[in-house]
C-alpha cells in the first residue's frame, strides 16, 4: 500500500499532456502507488472556485483519489464557501494552499487567517514550502492550535529547515517530492526526524513520482518505517479507514 | 480468532500483526553502460560528498554503473590542467572528460590543444559554477575551438540561454529541465549535434516526448554522481515508454556511440 499526499489532477502549462485521469491512474500504476490525494491544477495556479468544483466532479469517478480542496489566501471568502459547500461530499479530506502561485508567503497575515480556517476545519492543509519557509510553516503551527500541516517539498533544497521545523512543533509532517534530487535528502531527513512525521509525496502529474520513489528507495528505509512513510502516516493524518 | 484451550475455556488470540513490509523496492532498474555525467572532487561552497574517486567509482558500482564519463571539480574550479590529469589518471569504469574554464578562454585554447592529444574525446563546461553567461564571448570561441578539436561537448548551464553559442557543435546539455523541454525540443530540430542528459527530465512524459520528437538517439542518461540520486533517472527510465532497445540506447548505447567508446 502506497498513499501519494501530494498529487494533482489537471494541465499544467508546460510541454507536457498530462491532465487526464487516465494519465494519474497510469503513473500511479507505474510504481504501484493506491491512493493519491489531489488538487485541481485550475485551483492551484487559476481560479479556486472553478477548480474546487471541478476537482468535486472528478472525485466522483474514481475511488483511487482523494481530494484537496484549494485555499487561496487571497480569497478567503471563496474559501469558506467552497468548504461549507464541497466537504459535505466526503472526497474532500484535507486543503492545499499553494504560497508562490497566490503570492501568499507563509508568514503573510492573510495566509495565517487560512490556516486559522483550515484549522477551525480540522483538515490537514498540504502548504508548498521552498528554502526557509519551513520554519514560517512550523511558528504557524505553534500560533494557531489544533493546525495539523505537511510543509509540501520538505523545503525542497531548504530540507534542513525543514528537519528544524518538524522537531520544532508536534503537529507538522514533510513529504519529500522535488524534480532536483540531491543524494541522501531524504535518508538525512529521515534519520532525523520522529518517523511517525514523514509521509509520501510525488507532485504527480508535475513530477513523474521517480523523484519520490527514488528518493525514498535511495534512503533503503528499514521496513517499520518504510510502511509509516507509504501509508500508515497517511493514514492516521487524514484519518483514513486503510 | 478464538480456540479451544485443553481442559479448559476457550481463549482469544490476538491476531498476529502482519510484519511490516517495505513496499519502495524497484527490480527492474535497467544496466547502465555509460553515464554522462559524473564528478569527482568538492565544491568549496557547499556541503556534500568529498568527491573522493575511489567512493565515487563504489557509488557508481553500487548503482549498476559499469562506464562513466567524469570530469574533475578540481580543474572546474582551481586548477585546469592538475584536475583533468586527475580524471585521466583514474581507470576502472571512468572515461575521463576534460574540465575547461570559461573564466580563462586563452587557457582554455591551450587546454583544448592538449586534451585532444591526449586522446580526450570530450570536455565539460561549467558555466553556473564559474559565474560565466551565454553571450560572454568565452562560450562561443571555446564551443568552436572544441568542436574543430572533434571533442564534444557536455555542458551545464539552462538550455534555453547556452543553445545560441552552442549552436553547431555535438552538444551533451546536463541541465535540461522538463520545465524547459519545449524549448530544447524546438532548439534541437534544427540542430542535429543537440542531445540532454535524462537526470532532470523527471516529468510523465518527458522521454517519451524527446523520443517522439526527435527519437530516442538524442537522450544519454546522466546522474551527476555523487551529487544526485543515481536511482532516479535509472527508474524513471526503467519505468518509461521506451522499447527495450530504446532504454538500452538512453542507458550508455547513445552514450558509447556519442563519445567513441567501444561497446
Amino acid at each position: 500500500m502506497i498513499v501519494d499526499v501530494h498529487a494533482h489532477w489537471g494541465p499544467w502549462f508546460f510541454s507536457m499532456e498530462v491532465g487526464a485521469v487516465a494519465v494519474n491512474l497510469a503513473v500511479m500504476d507505474r510504481y504501484g502507488i493506491d491512493l493519491a490525494v489531489v488538487s485541481a491544477t485550475e485551483a492551484v495556479v487559476y481560479d479556486v472556485r472553478s477548480g474546487n468544483r471541478a476537482m468535486a466532479r472528478v472525485l466522483e469517478t474514481t475511488d483511487r483519489f482523494l481530494g484537496y480542496l484549494t485555499v487561496n489566501p487571497r480569497r478567503l471568502a471563496d474559501a469558506e464557501r467552497d468548504l461549507a459547500e464541497l466537504l459535505p461530499s466526503g472526497r474532500f479530506v484535507g486543503v492545499k494552499i499553494h504560497t508562490d502561485y497566490s503570492g501568499s508567503p507563509v508568514a503573510s497575515a492573510r495566509t495565517r487567517d487560512a490556516l486559522a480556517l483550515v484549522a477551525a476545519y480540522d483538515l490537514p492543509a498540504l502548504v508548498h514550502t521552498w528554502d526557509t519557509t519551513p520554519l514560517d510553516l512550523a511558528q504557524a503551527c505553534a500560533d494557531i492550535p489544533g493546525l495539523r500541516v505537511i510543509a509540501g517539498h520538505m523545503g525542497a533544497n531548504g530540507w534542513r529547515y525543514a528537519v528544524e521545523a518538524a522537531n520544532s512543533v508536534d503537529r507538522l509532517w514533510l513529504e519529500p517530492c522535488f524534480s532536483h534530487t540531491e543524494a541522501g535528502r531524504f535518508a538525512a531527513v529521515a534519520a532525523a526526524v520522529d518517523p511517525r512525521r514523514l509521509l509520501f509525496g510525488t507532485d504527480a502529474t508535475l513530477i513523474d513520482p521517480a523523484a519520490a520513489y527514488g528518493a525514498v528507495l535511495a534512503a533503503d528505509l528499514d521496513p517499520v518505517t518504510a510502511e509509516r512513510v507509504a501509508w500508515r502516516n497517511a493514514a492516521e493524518l487524514f484519518r483514513l479507514d486503510i | 480468532m478464538t480456540v479451544p484451550a485443553a481442559g479448559g475455556p476457550a481463549v482469544t488470540v490476538p491476531a498476529a500483526e502482519p510484519c511490516p513490509v517495505n513496499p519502495f523496492v524497484a527490480t527492474d532498474l535497467p544496466p547502465v553502460t555509460l553515464d554522462v555525467d559524473v564528478l569527482v572532487g568538492r565544491y568549496a561552497d557547499r556541503p556534500g560528498p568529498s568527491g573522493d574517486p575511489d567512493a565515487v567509482v563504489a557509488l557508481l558500482a553500487g548503482n549498476g554503473i559499469t562506464g562513466a564519463a567524469v570530469a574533475s571539480l578540481r580543474a572546474a574550479l582551481f586548477d585546469v590542467t592538475s584536475g583533468n590529469d586527475e580524471v585521466a589518471a583514474l581507470g576502472g569504469p571512468v572515461l575521463p572528460v576534460g574540465a575547461l574554464d570559461l573564466r580563462d578562454p586563452l587557457g582554455a585554447e591551450r587546454e583544448i590543444v592538449r586534451l585532444a592529444a591526449r586522446g580526450f574525446r570530450a570536455v565539460r563546461l561549467f558555466p553556473d559554477e564559474q559565474g560565466v553567461q551565454p553571450d560572454f564571448p568565452s562560450v562561443r570561441h571555446v564551443a568552436r575551438r572544441a568542436t574543430e578539436a572533434g571533442l564534444v561537448i557536455l555542458t551545464g548551464g539552462d538550455v534555453r540561454r547556452y543553445w545560441r553559442p552552442l549552436r553547431g557543435a555535438t552538444v551533451v546539455f546536463l541541465d535540461t529541465h522538463f520545465y524547459h523541454l519545449g524549448d530544447f525540443v524546438v532548439v534541437a530540430r534544427d540542430e542535429p549535434g543537440f542531445h540532454t542528459s535524462t537526470r532532470l527530465l523527471n516529468s510523465p512524459d518527458a522521454l517519451e516526448t524527446v523520443a517522439a520528437q526527435l527519437g530516442v538517439g538524442r537522450l544519454l542518461y546522466g546522474s551527476r554522481t555523487p551529487w544526485q540520486e543515481p536511482v532516479v533517472p535509472r527508474l524513471r527510465l526503467a519505468r518509461s515508454g521506451l522499447d527495450a532497445a530504446g532504454v538500452a540506447a538512453v542507458a550508455g548505447g547513445n552514450a558509447r556511440r556519442l563519445l567513441g567508446v567501444a561497446a
